[in-house]
């Protein structure tokens, strides 16, 4: 050994201070997960993803508000087999040729539905409450058990363009499958777009119920809407 | 797995006693290799890595990939969805409720009434037709299996000419000036060559067509060697209590067979507490499904079965080896007894030495078919032939090979060839037209009693395909020909005037027409009869028959049917040289070898299958196999056995050689797959067994203490589901696979996999055999979910995708699943079947268009299994609902009883003590499969009860 040279230190890579940075590091990851977790569940949630208030296009300017709405036209006059089917239907180009043979004949609007009538080429609607391939629904049980059109639809009475106004999530499903009672109407006014639960609906609801003869323990069963 | 020699397998059994019933050679030897095969649920391979360099650092980086792209699968949004409407909806259609139409099914020349299921125009499924004497509601696998080969992309879609692509118009120009020379020679150089069918429509035009061509010539030929105008033998089996079946298998095989199911299973069935059954003997050289059912079976050779015959009439047991004797004696007191009330049926596959001798103990027989096609093949090679036109037949594959029918067919300067395929045939043809199916046709036909039915379409035709009916109005001069008008001729000559709309129109919603008449079909022309080979003892004998799923080939591009099980062999995807174990051990053949066949002058190369039960000294070879242009399912499957069919000998060839190859050919079989493991399954006792010991089946059940939870984990509701299956009328037929395949959107899955045991069918028949390996007793089982009250599958499910339902239904939530497989390992009874593939036809495919739209089409990596048919479940509880009343019994029917042709399978309500099902399961026999496990299912089985002399 030469002279007294102290030992070398041994090289630091971080400085004492790097351990906050360190400590800000880990407690972020959670925070990031939990911030990224939560608007990916909001996203989810939201119009953005689910759709719902956003009018879908379609191929005809068909108002809903005018026909269903202004001009008071009953919902099986076009969807003729929502009581009877498990699709409620939707009505072939002949359907609105009935009244617009003699109505708006020259109409710009009408001119893709004369189309479809002369070439006897189906009109192509977009699909607006769209259900996933392995869910099973059936119009025709719902309709005739005190499910109102307007309970999922909403007042389409007032919807030019129509519009989802429920998410169709499977919770939107089981939160009336577990307990229908709050939903039900009478038979005279399943059609009825104006219906508002009255106030005795905590009572009538049951007795609907009842009177329906729904059995609420199988509603919640897997197999109920999945096969 | 490697087989065994016979010989191996004598020396495991010696000193040993191995499990009463048994699947195949191989378990009876049970030996650790085998050991090993059955334990894996998948074979080797299928659960492992495929190459061992798998690193450590290469499994972690995969591992982080799968774990960091897991969750971007949620991340796709459902494709916009467009709904397409009618511009002008056409009556009755209600979008989402099915429609039927009432037509028939020509099979071997004779209609089976059906009725087609159809969604918003698509023809989805076949039903039975109640109202049919040939179906009674119920069907075969051949017949569910037809709505597949409609929808089959690699149907023949355009006329060709010289195999390329042209037009009807092209044809009919160059038919014009053919026409104008038959006219001129009044059709002494026309043939036409068309397959047996008993439509009134048909028989009128060839009246037609050969008054206007006097010197024309109609030939029937199918390889099946029905012929339409031979008058068939009916029975009438509710009646009999002794049935002699002397090859024949009456059972399967003939156009009746169905209600002769539904008959013979009347008189088998256990009801309330009691049996009468009918004892059936058969007397067969190779194993069928009637022989199955047997009561006293005895596999014998053609001259043996000549032997035991003669000796009945000659009152002698000489020259009999014990065992025969013992089934002559007790079949001659037998027939001594049941005089009046016996049927002895024997088959026309038989030689005509059998035949007569069985014609002395009181069998009919439809006379020898005469050989048709012999003297048009001989007047094609002469030159004498010009024009040729082929209805649906695929002559040039399917002809006995001395024939030389591609050679003859060629000699014809205008061969027309109308098929659904562009096959082997239509190659050597200078047209091929498109048959319309019959799905798709206006026809007619008789059932096998005679009941006429209307053949309506289900569905227009897909592709140009026309029918024979507007080919042959095409030849008598009508150019437009529309096969609706063509059919209602034939039927409004029988009509009183203005009744015939009304008539028609009832005589096609119920399919089956019962006040019109057709003129009387005429004969066909009879040729001569085909030469019979001398029945000599020590021969080999070869014998040919139409393979029990693909029929005469017609079906070889049918995935359904190449993967349905043979009945007796489990083979799929494959034909094999069926040969005795016994003769095996001779020759030192194990399952697989390959051997040259060498018969009538040709040879075949063909792989062996060891079939217990089959006669010493004859091979079985079934047809329909080893196409060449049957489409991109039926290509290169199985051998050729028409390669060795000679024109004389069509069913029965002598003096076979057998010789080894050395080589071996893997054949997909299911015997093993999904094995319960030798347990006591399956249980059988004598009528007189059981009117001692009524309860045979359940009295030494004991059930074990169970780790399972008590109480089922809901329920009960308003229903209980529950099935039964009787094992005593089950004929081990398939129909019920076939149905639930096509209810249920069951994919194929194709040779390979089958090999891998990934075979998709939720249900599946396991056969048994009894008893030494020569003449073993065999026995079937279908097996299909049971429905576990307590299932050991539930508890297992890390994401409850199998859960119960309060009606005691053991769902199957497919969008849960993720594929653990765990569910499947846990059953003890093997009934989940899990997609390792993409299996399902994809959505764009014609085959999507089939699918059910109210199964759910399950996608890789998915579990999958019975549910008792939930969506017909759904859909009676809807219709009840709307009702608001309760669901009636009998009101469900499940896709395998509704094609049940024996009534072996009944579903309902257990709750009900009257539902049917519920009276099923309070018969004595009554008995549930692995009892012992505790796990209360709610499909039973009825032990079979049998009737020995």
């Amino acid at each position: 050994m030469q002279g007294g040279d102290p030992p070398p230190e041994s090289p630091q890579v971080f400085r004492p201070r790097a351990n906050r940075f360190y400590m800000a590091f880990v407690v972020s990851i959670p925070i990031a997960l939990l911030i990224g977790g939560f608007s990916c569940y909001e996203v989810y949630r939201s119009p953005v993803w689910t759709d719902v208030s956003m009018p879908v296009a379609q191929p005809v300017l068909f108002s809903h508000r005018h026909h269903a709405g202004e001009l008071q036209i009953d919902c099986r006059y076009c969807h003729t087999s929502a009581t009877t089917s498990s699709f409620a239907g939707i009505p072939p180009t002949e359907t609105c040729i009935t009244c617009h043979s003699q109505i708006l004949k020259q109409s710009p609007l009408l001119k893709p539905v004369l189309v479809s009538y002369n070439t006897n080429r189906p009109i192509k609607w977009n699909r607006v409450h769209d259900l996933p391939d392995y869910v099973y629904f059936d119009h025709s049980i719902h309709v005739n058990k005190g499910v109102g059109c307007a309970t999922c639809h909403g007042a389409v009475n007032e919807m030019p363009l129509v519009w989802k106004t429920q998410t169709l999530f499977m919770e939107w499903c089981l939160q009336c499958h577990r307990n229908p009672a709050p939903n039900l109407r009478p038979v005279a006014q399943i059609f009825a777009m104006d219906w508002k639960p009255p106030n005795d609906q905590a009572t009538q609801g049951p007795r609907l119920a009842r009177d329906y003869h729904l059995d609420t323990k199988h509603l919640t069963n897997c197999t109920v809407c999945h096969r | 797995m490697n087989a065994l020699s016979k010989t191996e397998v004598r020396a495991e059994l010696d000193g040993k006693s191995g499990p009463q019933f048994w699947r195949s050679l191989d378990e009876l030897a049970d030996r650790p290799e085998f050991r090993e095969f059955l334990e894996r649920e998948f074979p080797a391979g299928a659960s492992e890595w495929p190459n061992d360099q798998l690193s450590r650092r290469h499994f972690l980086g995969l591992l982080g990939a799968t774990l960091a792209l897991a969750g971007v699968t949620g991340c796709t949004r459902a494709p916009a969805d467009k709904i397409v409407p009618y511009v002008k909806q056409p009556e009755n259609v209600v979008p989402g409720q099915p429609l039927y139409y009432a037509t028939a099914m020509p099979l071997h020349g004779r209609g089976r009434g059906i009725l087609v299921k159809t969604e918003m125009g698509r023809p989805i499924k076949i039903e039975g037709n109640p109202a049919h004497p040939d179906s009674l509601g119920a069907t075969d696998a051949i017949t569910q299996a037809a709505v597949l080969s409609l929808w089959d992309p690699d149907r023949s879609l355009a006329p060709y000419l010289h195999n390329r692509i042209s037009s009807w118009p092209a044809f009919q120009a160059e038919l014009l000036a053919v026409l104008q020379k038959m006219d001129a020679d009044g059709g002494a150089s026309t043939r036409i060559l068309a397959e047996p069918d008993l439509s009134p429509t048909l028989a009128r035009q060839r009246q037609a067509l050969l008054a206007k061509y006097p010197r024309l010539r109609w030939h029937e030929w199918s390889p099946a060697g029905a012929t339409a105008s031979a008058p068939k033998p009916d029975y009438d089996l509710g009646k009999a209590d002794l049935i002699v079946a002397i090859g024949s298998d009456f059972l399967s095989e003939l156009p009746g067979s169905l209600r002769y199911t539904r008959q013979f299973a009347v008189r088998r069935r256990v009801l309330n507490g009691k049996a009468n059954p009918n004892r059936l003997y058969v007397l067969e050289s190779t194993p069928t499904l009637t022989g199955a059912m047997a009561d006293e079976r005895l596999p014998a050779a053609p001259d043996r079965i000549a032997a035991v015959l003669h000796s009945l009439g000659a009152m002698t047991t000489e020259n009999l080896n014990a065992a025969e004797k013992q089934f002559a004696e007790k079949l001659r007191a037998d027939l001594a007894q049941f005089t009046g009330s016996k049927i002895v049926i024997v088959g026309a596959s038989e030689p005509p030495e059998v035949q007569t001798l069985a014609a002395t103990l009181g069998a009919r027989f439809p006379a020898a078919p005469p050989d048709q096609l012999t003297d048009l093949a001989r007047n094609l090679q002469s030159g004498n032939v010009k024009q040729l036109f082929i209805l649906g037949a695929n002559p040039v594959y399917a002809a006995p090979f001395d024939l030389k029918f591609r050679e003859a067919v060629a000699k014809a300067t205008f061969a027309v060839h109308l098929a659904l395929y562009r096959d082997e045939t239509s190659a050597c043809c200078r047209w091929h037209l498109p048959q319309a199916h019959f799905l798709e046709t206006w026809s007619d036909i008789l059932a096998s009693d005679g009941t006429p039915s209307i053949l309506q379409p289900a569905i227009s035709p897909l592709y140009s395909g026309r029918s024979e009916h507007e080919l042959l109005a095409m030849m008598l001069g009508d150019f437009q020909p529309d096969g609706y008008e063509i059919v209602r001729e034939t039927w409004r000559a029988g009509a009183p005037n203005d009744d015939f709309e009304p008539l028609w129109r009832e005589s096609t919603h119920d399919g089956v027409v019962r006040k019109l008449s057709a003129p009387a079909a005429g004969a066909a022309l009879v040729a001569n009869a085909p030469t019979a080979p001398r029945l000599e003892a020590n021969q080999t004998y070869l014998l040919f028959r139409l393979d029990p799923t693909i029929g005469d080939g017609r079906w070889s591009n049918n995935g359904w049917l190449q993967e349905l099980p043979k009945p007796l062999t489990k083979l799929t995807w494959d034909n094999a040289a069926l040969i005795a174990p016994a003769m095996a051990d001779r020759l030192g053949l194990t399952n697989g070898d390959v051997v040259e066949l060498r018969c009538n002058g040709a040879t075949v190369e063909a792989p062996i299958w060891i079939l217990p039960g089959q006669a010493d000294r004859c091979v079985t070879i079934h047809l329909g196999y080893g196409r060449s242009q049957a489409g991109s399912v039926g290509n290169g499957c199985g051998f050729d056995a028409y390669q060795l069919r000679h024109s004389t000998t069509p069913w029965l060839a002598v003096g076979l050689e057998i010789k080894k190859t050395g080589r071996r050919r893997e054949l997909a079989t299911t015997q093993h797959h999904h094995s319960m493991e030798g347990r006591d399954i399956i249980r059988v006792a004598s009528a007189a067994t059981f009117r001692g010991k009524p309860n045979f089946a359940s009295a030494s059940l004991t059930s074990k203490a169970s780790l399972l939870p008590e109480t089922p984990p809901l329920g009960p509701g308003r229903y209980a589901w529950g099935m039964t299956v009787d094992l005593g009328t089950c004929t081990g037929c398939n129909a019920c696979i076939s149905a639930c395949q096509a209810e249920n959107n069951i994919p194929i899955v194709g040779k390979r996999q089958v090999l891998m045991n990934r075979e998709m069918h939720w249900i599946r028949i396991d056969r048994y055999f009894e008893g030494s390996a020569d003449t073993p007793r065999i026995l079937h089982m279908p097996v299909l979910c049971m429905q576990c009250e307590k299932a050991p599958c539930e508890i297992v499910c890390p994401v409850a995708a199998t859960v119960h339902d309060d009606e005691g239904l053991n769902a199957m939530v497919y969008n849960r699943c993720v594929g653990t497989r765990f569910c499947s390992n846990n059953c003890p009874y093997k009934v989940r079947r899990f997609n390792f593939l993409e299996y399902s036809a994809p959505a764009g495919s014609a085959f999507a268009q089939r699918q059910n739209p109210n199964v759910t089409v399950r996608r890789r990596g998915v579990m999958e299994k019975c549910t008792y048919c939930l969506q017909r479940i759904t859909a009676a509880r809807i219709a009840s609902d709307l009702q608001s009343r309760a669901i009636r019994d009998g009101e469900i029917v499940t896709a395998c009883q509704q094609a049940c042709p024996a009534e072996a399978i009944v579903f309902g309500d257990i709750q009900d003590r009257r539902s049917r099902v519920s009276q099923r399961k309070s018969e004595p026999v009554n008995y549930s499969l692995l009892d012992e496990l505790n796990t209360k299912p709610r499909t039973t089985y009825l032990a079979r009860v049998t009737n020995p002399a």
